[in-house]
């Protein structure tokens, strides 16, 4: 992978992982700051209905306690009896009632039987001991005011209409009212009660009021922000929650989990509450009736949207600022890095470049800091290996032309040598004709001190003549002229009786038996020229080293594609020690069996060179005083 | 037939080895004629119809016909058809010839190779080996 793949894919990674943290980090951050949010709100919203609810409810007491005062009220009380004066006052209490909005407005007696109901006058002399609000005006003496239930026999003595109303939203004949019960005091003694109260059962006055005191009838998304209801027990009777087709959604009772905590705990509830199709964030309170009995709850919702909404755009705007600020950091990240990368990516091109061979190849990096460095140090390097080459290439050249004039050298030594050679050649041969023309005897007898003296002087010739063969085999093999040109010829018709035929007269002289081994019309595949040199000189040596009437064994031997050519006789053999030296140029045995032959040091060399040449190898056994075996192989034969 | 009666033409440019034979030849009674060059050597063997040729190989000194071809021009020659030459020298070696080929009597007809230096004995037991054959 590239490098600044795996930078760009290491910082993607770290980024993703990052703006996952912050993302949730900050959502949860966001929920729980919009959800606490959203409850001060519900709580701070019904605690703000609930006053307007009681100031609603004070309103009603000090409405009564400024009717209490009246004097044809205080006279009725004295006398009940007197007709005209209680129609009288029932007028005046009537236009009041309709005018505050009230359904019953009741006149009682200090003990609490019905004295005049200004909507229902016909009704009366019943009495009030089960009334929470009249009650403790009659046990106390005071006024009071709040929320209370009036059973079906209640609502059906105060008059028509009331308990239809409350049988309109569900079956079950009870009405919770809002009132207040005031005593009527002439000279420092109750002498009747006032109570005025109004029915909320299907009434919307009173919650809608409070929704409008509260949340201004605002809407949000077309719903109105905030809702009010009021339940009796869990019915809610009254409401400016809408139904599906646009009516007041009475008649429905809360969920059990509600109920439970604010009607039997008495604890108040907050949270979501779905209301016919929408959330919202609410919160239930208890409506006690002044005996401290639950009767009720007073909810007050506001629409959970606005705050979805609301978190939704915090997290938006969170996620915005953040991916945007990664990005930012992204990039500089990226821009760095490419700033780090490239001179990498440059240093790893020319080190290629200069790893393929060429050695011109610079960086063009110029930086303050460690790369920089690095490529000062490296082009640095380059201009020394370049220089280096420039050395070795110099040397090189200085070598092959110092070469070349060495070859050229040698070349013109060999050619004079092989010339001078050549050239000794035939005056060689007429002095050996003519010498042992004489020491035969051809020419006349002569005596044993000239024969020996003569036979000296034959040896020294024949030593000038091996050394005259040697020096031109050596002069054509310096001269590459010695190349083998193989054909398929009889080793033993060929190349050995031909040799053994022009050795026969030193065998004959040194009393030696020639064993050969090689089996008739074997073939090989080689050059016959170069393979009878190497079997003359290997056969001479034997004759000139060898044991006086010892004996001479020639043989092959096949190993896997190569043949195995090999000549033994007997005599004081090889020292190991002189073994390692023996195929070099010149190389002459310090072995004194050997210092009376002198030799040229070149035999075996060129045997070896034409074995190499035929991609052969030659080697030397022998025991000490014993035995001397030379063999060669030739491959693919 | 003695040897007194037998005649041998030598043919060498080495005046040397010419000398040294004809000196071993005539020690053993053979009647020798020489020519160093080998033109003169095919007039000369011509005129004495010897019994044998010895024939150098090689020969210096200005261009002209070397000892092969000297050989087929006896070979080819009505009146020497019939006569034996010995070549001088290994003529293998000297001609560089590879294995390959065989001396017959087409490419060079010669009735044996004497390799120099030479021994009297050598030379003397070929030279006899032939003229009795």
């Amino acid at each position: 992978m590239k490098l600044q793949t795996t930078f760009n894919l290491g910082i993607t990674f770290i980024f993703i992982v990052l703006a996952i943290s912050i993302a949730a980090l900050s959502i949860q951050y966001v929920n729980t700051n919009t959800i606490r949010e959203a409850r001060n709100h519900v709580t701070i919203y019904t605690r703000a209905a609930w006053e307007i609810h009681n100031s609603q409810i004070a309103q009603i007491q000090a409405a009564l306690e400024v009717m209490a005062y009246s004097d044809s009220l205080g006279e009725l009380l004295e006398h009940p009896e007197d007709e005209p004066l209680r129609r009288a006052v029932m007028a005046d209490l009537e236009g009041a009632r309709q005018e505050l909005g009230m359904d019953i407005l009741n006149v009682l007696s200090s003990d609490g039987a019905v004295i005049l109901r200004s909507r229902y006058p016909y009704n009366h002399g019943d009495n009030f001991y089960n009334d929470p609000l009249v009650r403790h005006v009659m046990v106390e003496g005071r006024s009071i005011s709040g929320n209370v239930i009036f059973s079906q026999e209640r609502l059906d003595v105060e008059g028509e209409g009331l308990l239809e109303r409350v049988l309109a939203i569900a079956q079950e004949p009870r009405g919770m009212f809002i009132g207040a019960a005031v005593p009527v005091i002439r000279d420092g003694e109750m002498i009747g009660i006032l109570e005025m109260g109004t029915l909320l059962n299907g009434a919307v006055e009173e919650v809608d009021r409070i929704r409008d005191a509260v949340f201004a009838s605002e809407t949000y998304a077309e719903k109105p922000l905030g809702t009010v209801t009021i339940f009796m027990g869990d019915l809610r009777i009254s409401t400016n929650v809408l139904d599906n087709q646009g009516r007041r959604a009475v008649g429905t009772r809360a969920s059990q989990e509600v109920a439970e905590q604010v009607l039997q705990a008495g604890e108040p509830w907050t949270g979501r509450a779905y209301v016919v199709d929408t959330w919202y964030l609410s919160q239930y309170e208890p409506i006690r009736d002044p005996d401290g009995e639950i009767i009720g709850m007073f909810y007050v919702g506001e629409l959970e949207q606005k705050y979805l909404d609301i978190r939704q755009q915090a997290v938006v705007l969170y996620l915005a600022v953040v991916l945007s600020g990664m990005l930012v950091a992204f990039l500089i990240f990226y821009f760095l890095t490419r700033g780090v990368v490239r001179p990498i990516l440059q240093l790893s091109v020319a080190t290629q470049q200069l790893s393929q061979g060429d050695l011109t190849y610079r960086v063009d990096i110029h930086r303050d800091d460690e790369l920089g460095d690095l490529a000062v140090s490296f082009n640095a390097m380059a201009d020394q290996l370049e220089m280096q080459r420039h050395q070795i290439e110099e040397d090189q050249r200085r070598l092959e032309d110092l070469n070349s004039e060495l070859r050229t050298t040698n070349r013109n030594y060999m050619e004079m040598l092989g010339f001078v050679s050549h050239e000794l050649k035939n005056p060689l041969s007429s002095a050996i004709l003519s010498l042992y023309t004489v020491k035969d005897g051809y020419l006349g007898k002569i005596t044993d001190v000239q024969e020996r003296s003569l036979a000296s002087v034959a040896r020294s010739l024949e030593y000038f003549q091996d050394m005259v063969k040697n020096y031109l085999d050596l002069s054509r093999l310096e001269k590459g002229e010695l190349k083998a040109r193989k054909h398929d010829i009889d080793l033993r018709a060929q190349v050995i009786e031909p040799v053994l035929d022009g050795l026969r007269k030193g065998l004959e002289d040194k009393g030696m038996s020639v064993v050969n081994n090689v089996v008739e019309g074997l073939r090989i595949t080689a050059d016959g020229t170069l393979i009878r040199i190497v079997y003359d000189n290997l056969l001479s040596n034997a004759i000139k080293y060898g044991k006086e009437g010892g004996r001479v064994e020639l043989d092959t031997r096949r190993d896997e594609g190569a043949i195995t050519l090999r000549v033994y006789n007997e005599g004081p053999g090889i020292p190991a020690s002189e073994i390692p030296k023996l195929f070099e140029k010149f190389s002459r045995l310090e072995h004194p069996e050997y210092i009376r032959e002198k030799g040229t040091g070149l035999g075996l060399f060129i045997c070896r060179e034409i074995v190499e040449e035929h991609g052969g190898k030659i080697w030397v056994d022998s025991e000490e005083g014993q035995w001397v075996r030379f063999s060669f192989t030739l491959p693919n034969n | 037939m003695s040897n007194s009666q037998v005649r041998i033409v030598v043919i060498d440019d080495d005046v040397q080895l010419v000398e040294s034979v004809t000196t071993l030849l005539e020690s053993v009674g053979y009647e020798v004629f020489s020519a160093y060059q080998a033109e003169k050597g095919f007039d000369l063997a011509k005129e004495k119809r010897p019994d044998l040729i010895l024939l150098d190989v090689m020969f210096a000194g200005p261009p002209g016909p070397d000892g092969v071809e000297i050989s087929r021009r006896i070979k080819n020659d009505p009146v020497l058809a019939d006569t034996p030459v010995v070549m001088l020298s290994g003529v293998k070696k000297v001609l560089e010839l590879g294995y390959e080929v065989e001396p017959d009597d087409t490419f060079m007809p010669v009735a044996a190779f004497v390799d120099k230096p030479v021994k009297p004995d050598v030379l003397l037991s070929t030279i006899g080996d032939i003229l009795n054959s």
